[in-house]
């Protein structure tokens, strides 16, 4: 599952699966790629060089997304694209054009745009000339990489590709209603209720609503066609508090159907929600540096999840490069640590594409075959507090080869990225949310400290803007803080021995890691949802663009026996000279 | 002058104003009470520029559509100018201008709340980022020897009033959607033309701006196109494209479909004739440039060279900053640039406005007259012996202002009829023993064929060359560059055609991409250099095309 410009996510359970589709029901799109694909093996350079693998893909959007301020809507657009993706591979399965620097250089097919008609001829002609490039680029690429090879010694001595069972997955196109009208003046209606809130001086309201048909064919026979749609609204606010610190929050809501997005009243109430929160911040008094119990809670939980497991679960792998230019290459915090402890020995993660709802919850990560046309199974990552899986796509990592089917968005150096989809959190031994705080409060007493902290919201995904993310970055290195980048957290409450809770802002995690889950002494015997959107970073920006995935974390609320913050200490910019235009409409 | 204020008074009275104009007006002096007295540094300007947009696009390629859209938007411009007039927080350093604006989006309506907000808040962030630069400029100026020239930051302009709206865009995306698939379709009989397409494009334009030295000013455009591009590749790998362009302020005053569909064909059947087209052998020699051809030639080698703002700027070349009042080019010509002119040769001008982007009043700027380099193209930006804007400041929403070119206007008093300028090239030809010379027909550069985004600037590219035989026969050829220095290929010019020729399209540069036009009859030059273009190393497509029917035959 994955989207396009706007947003998208996982198939759903509506068309009902036709794998016995005729070619003649299957339309002109997927006859148009299959014909040409099949030509496209004779493809032949130099007399030697011939693919071993193709493989086709076409995403078909109808998109459309509006945003809205104070009542007013700033932005419109309806989208229309088809895009095409075309991969080549020359050599066999274990040598090829791809793990190689330059890889995606050669023959790159970006910002190629397809026609909006299905026409047979048409898309055929266009597929042709861009597997002619894609080809060209493969035999060009492995012959570089070939002689890349003659200067460096490889380490791992591991293939190139995995084979995968061919798959035919031909699910009926279902009706498309943009309803254009409805979502805008769903924005524009949910925006205007900051008029209420006058502190908070930028605010804006954005609805997108994506349906997507993805197909994909390979020439080892796959033929997959299935819908792929996302609808969000997604609610932004900021403002200065009185010393000047920048203070704001956002919601992203998400379903797979239209119908799962809540309604309007429910909408309503979480703008209120996160606008009265945001409000209580700016007058919140800035927190103190801080180690201690921490209890996590509510969004915060699974927000926690998904940055240290969610992220760290793909292995990543070393492209052969030009001598001295080994490329950077983000690898897991738990590369090589299989069957190492992480987590206390009563809890599970695991990971399951499969499931469509949870307890009356739609859930985001759900899809029926991934990028790389291999049909995903539900998948335990964490067995007793040790890891036990990774998420694997075809390309062979050192120890691993074979596809899990968790190739969710497009990759480097050709191949595709693992990614998570619902991650279900589960403990073993619980307690009542109430006995969890009383926990707490024990500590804290016992500990003779004058309070302690609860947590329940991260800033996840983020909506610093890059600036900040750096500075957040060199603050956590120099602090001897962990060197991946971690979400802020939002709302950070002081709970004083007799229960009392205090909202605190400006605080942000110390040293936060894998390692610090260890930490854990207690979880909740209720489950906390969150759903986002991704694009395969660890901190996602909010209402990222381009190709993403749908993420469903379902998590306890966790006590930690320790956990470090920090007061955030910057020089903040000051209040504006000019006050605040008085708004002259509330209705 | 007389007659300028009665012109205000006329217009100011007799138009409505824009809602929008009322409420950056109040937000507007809301904020520069407050940043003109209590803020440290003060502003001294303030300026809100609105651009209002509404376009519609078609596109097709072989008979089917490949988009279909509508956008509409409005952008947010703020310059805020803290320090004085004569060194503010725009000082050039090293080259540097400084950018302030992020052209936001504002809301569609004229919402008075969401649209306070956002002016609020964006003045407030560009006085902060004004503030900071004006104090890093200081501190620069202090230790740095002062620069040779001694103009200032900001000239004093006339306020304006004015206030018209641009018609309703009227366009029909069904029928013109059944045009592009059926003017589309033709490129299909060519199997060798590996990428194809029409596409049109239809937009009105409001630009809305007020200062706070009291121009409130409203205007607008329509303005619409029609492209067919093509492109293919000769069997030694060489890229080939040829392409067309009608434009129009109307979209009802495009071309009729026949008119469109002999244009297409003549797309298609000049790149197919390319394919063949014996390469160019590098050559110095005589050669006509066609009137587009020449137009492109002066805006890109020209024209880029007298906007003002480039003699403040030490980086630069600055060829003509000692040319005032000398000959730049040969007598017989002069060079023009009229933004209030609509139309030329029949044709809609994609450089018309009736105010440029500071407020400031277009006019029409004789640049050179007989020859002789008489001033620069101004905005706001002074520079040495140059005070005052001449109304051509200019930018795409989102970038700062600098000057920029509108409707180039070549005229030339040594005119003579086609087929004598041809005869003129054959005995240039024969004169100095060359074997051939050469004929440009079309050239592309700064322009660019594909509408507002995308565009590759600065880069004159023959597409369609033809080589002169000294007995007058013509021939194709392909690979044709031209090199040198272009500016010594001017005072070469000979003499002219009659016939006016009109090149619209867009132009690239510091300030983004701007529309402009090029008028230009055709000139001979008698020598000119041109060498063999680069060219890629990919070879034509492996397999045949897929034969089968397309869209084409539907």
């Amino acid at each position: 599952m994955r989207g396009l410009v706007l947003l998208i996510a996982g198939a759903l359970a509506l068309g009902a699966q036709n794998n016995a589709a005729t070619e003649k029901e299957q339309g002109p799109i997927l006859r148009a790629l299959a014909e040409e694909l099949d030509r496209s093996r004779t493809l032949q350079l130099a007399g030697v060089e011939t693919p071993y693998f193709i493989e086709y893909s076409l995403d078909d959007l109808h998109g459309f997304a509006a945003v809205a301020s104070h009542g007013a809507i700033i932005s419109s657009n309806a989208t229309r694209l088809r895009l095409p993706r075309v991969q080549v591979r020359v050599g066999d399965y274990g040598f090829d054009n791809t793990n190689y620097i330059f890889s995606d250089f050669f023959g790159r097919i970006g910002g190629a745009r397809l026609p909006l008609e299905d026409d047979y001829g048409v898309l055929r002609h266009h597929y042709w000339l861009l597997t002619d490039r894609a080809f060209k680029g493969a035999v060009e690429a492995i012959a570089r990489k070939r002689s890349a090879l003659r200067n460096v010694t490889v380490t791992e001595e591991v293939n190139d590709y995995a084979k995968a069972k061919p798959e035919a997955l031909v699910q009926d196109l279902r009706p498309i209603s943009m309803r254009e009208g409805t979502w805008t003046s769903l924005a524009r209606e949910l925006s205007a209720l900051f008029c209420h809130y006058p502190a908070l001086t930028g605010s804006q309201v954005e609805v997108e609503s994506s349906f997507s048909n993805t197909y994909y064919l390979n020439t080892e026979g796959t033929r997959v066609r299935y819908p792929d749609d996302l609808f969000t609204v997604r609610i932004r606010a900021g403002a200065q508090a009185p010393d000047g610190m920048p203070v704001r929050d956002s919601m992203g809501v998400h379903a797979r159907t239209p119908g799962a997005i809540p309604p309007q009243p429910a909408l309503e109430r979480l703008v209120r929600e996160l606008a009265s929160n945001l409000t209580s911040l700016l007058t919140a008094p800035a927190g103190e540096d801080y180690s201690g119990p921490v209890l996590v809670e509510e969004a915060a939980s699974p927000q926690l999840f998904a940055q240290l497991i969610g992220a760290n679960l793909g292995l990543t792998r070393k492209p052969v490069a030009e001598p001295g230019r080994t490329p950077p290459v983000p690898s897991s915090e738990l590369e090589g640590r299989m069957g190492a402890r992480i987590l206390p020995d009563w809890m599970d993660i695991v990971d399951d594409p499969t499931q469509g709802e949870y307890r009356g919850h739609q859930l985001l990560g759900y899809f029926p075959i991934d990028l790389e046309g291999v049909v995903p199974r539900p998948l335990t990552v964490i067995e007793k507090g040790s890891v036990k899986n990774f998420l694997l796509t075809r390309q062979p990592v050192r120890g691993f080869e074979g596809s899990n089917g968790r190739a969710r968005l497009p990759g480097a150096f050709g191949a595709k990225a693992p990614v998570f989809s619902n991650l279900f959190v589960k403990a073993r031994e619980t307690k009542s949310a109430q006995e969890l705080k009383k926990n707490l409060l024990d500590m804290v007493t016992q500990r003779g400290k004058p309070y302690g902290l609860i947590i329940r919201k991260l800033d996840f995904p983020t909506m610093a803007t890059p600036d900040e993310l750096r500075r957040l970055s060199a603050a956590s290195g120099q602090r001897g803080g962990a060197t991946r980048l971690t979400a802020t957290p939002m709302l950070v409450f002081r709970v004083y021995p007799d229960g009392k809770e205090e909202l605190v802002r400006g605080m942000r995690f110390r040293g936060l890691n894998v390692r610090s889950l260890r930490d854990i002494i207690a979880a909740s015997d209720t489950d906390n949802i969150f759903d986002f959107i991704g694009n395969g970073s660890p901190l996602p920006p909010a209402g990222v663009a381009g190709y993403v995935s749908g993420h469903t974390v379902v998590a306890p609320s966790v006590l930690f026996e320790d956990l470090e913050l920090d007061r955030i200490e910057e020089d903040w910019p000051k209040l504006p000279v000019v006050p605040a235009p008085a708004l002259a409409s509330c209705k | 002058m007389k007659l300028f204020s009665l012109f205000l008074l006329v217009t100011g009275g007799s138009f409505a104003q824009s809602p929008l104009l009322g409420l950056l007006s109040e937000e507007l002096h809301r904020n520069f009470q407050v940043l003109s007295r209590k803020a440290d540094p003060p502003a001294y300007y303030i300026a809100y520029a609105v651009t209002d947009q509404e376009t519609a696009n078609v596109s097709a390629t072989l008979g089917v559509i490949t988009g279909n859209d509508r956008r509409k938007m409005r952008v947010l411009d703020v310059t805020v100018r803290v320090g004085t007039p004569a060194l503010d927080n725009y000082h050039t350093i090293r080259g540097e201008m400084g950018h302030f604006t992020a052209g936001i989006p504002i809301a569609l309506d004229d919402s008075p709340d969401a649209i306070k907000l956002k002016l609020w808040s964006e003045t407030d962030r560009c006085y902060r980022l004004a503030a900071q630069r004006l104090i890093n400029i200081r501190t620069n100026k202090e230790v740095r020897v002062a620069d040779k020239e001694d103009s200032h930051d900001f000239s004093r302009e006339q306020p304006e009033k004015f206030a018209a709206e641009a018609p309703r865009l009227l366009f029909d995306d069904a029928a013109w959607a059944a045009r592009m698939r059926k003017l589309s379709a033709p490129f299909a009989k060519y199997p060798s033309i590996l990428n194809s397409g029409l596409a049109v494009t239809a937009q009105r334009e409001v630009k809305y701006l007020v200062n706070t030295e009291g121009t409130r000013v409203s205007h607008g455009q329509p303005f619409s196109r029609v492209t067919i591009q093509a492109q293919a590749k000769a069997s030694d790998g060489m890229d080939l494209a040829t392409f067309d362009a009608f434009t129009a302020a109307d979209p009802a005053n495009l071309p009729k479909d026949a008119e469109i569909a002999a244009a297409v064909d003549k797309v298609a059947s000049d790149l197919n004739q390319l394919l063949d087209a014996p390469l160019v052998d590098p050559f110095v020699g005589p050669a006509i440039l066609s009137g587009r051809a020449a137009g492109v030639f002066f805006h890109e080698i020209f024209g880029h060279r007298v906007e003002g703002h480039r003699l403040k700027d030490e980086s630069d070349g600055q060829t003509f900053a000692k040319s005032v009042g000398s000959p730049v080019l040969p007598e017989f010509i002069s060079v023009t640039f009229d933004p209030t002119l609509r139309q030329a040769a029949g044709e809609d001008l994609n450089g018309f406005y009736a105010f440029d982007d500071e407020g400031v009043k277009a006019r029409r700027v004789t640049l050179v007259d007989g020859g002789i380099l008489k001033t620069f193209l101004m905005s706001r930006t002074p520079v040495p012996g140059f005070e005052s804007s001449n109304g051509h400041g200019r930018r795409q929403p989102g970038a700062e202002v600098v000057a920029r070119q509108s409707n180039l206007l070549v005229e030339s008093t040594k005119q003579v009829p086609e087929a004598r300028l041809k005869e003129m090239l054959l005995e240039e030809i024969k004169r100095q023993n060359k074997p051939y010379g050469f004929y440009f027909q079309e050239i592309t550069g700064g322009f660019t064929n594909t509408g507002r985004r995308g565009i590759q600037a600065f880069k004159v590219i023959p597409l369609v060359v033809y080589r002169v035989y000294a007995d007058g026969k013509q021939e194709l050829v392909r690979g044709a560059d031209i090199v040198g220095t272009p500016l010594a290929s001017f005072n070469k010019i000979i003499a002219t055609g009659q016939k006016l020729e009109v090149f619209n399209g867009y132009c690239g540069a510091e300030s983004g991409n701007v529309p402009v036009s090029a008028v230009s009859p055709s000139i001979l030059v008698s020598e000119l250099e041109v060498q063999k273009k680069e060219s890629s190393r990919d070879r034509p497509p492996l397999l045949s095309p897929p034969v089968i029917s397309t869209g084409a035959s539907k």
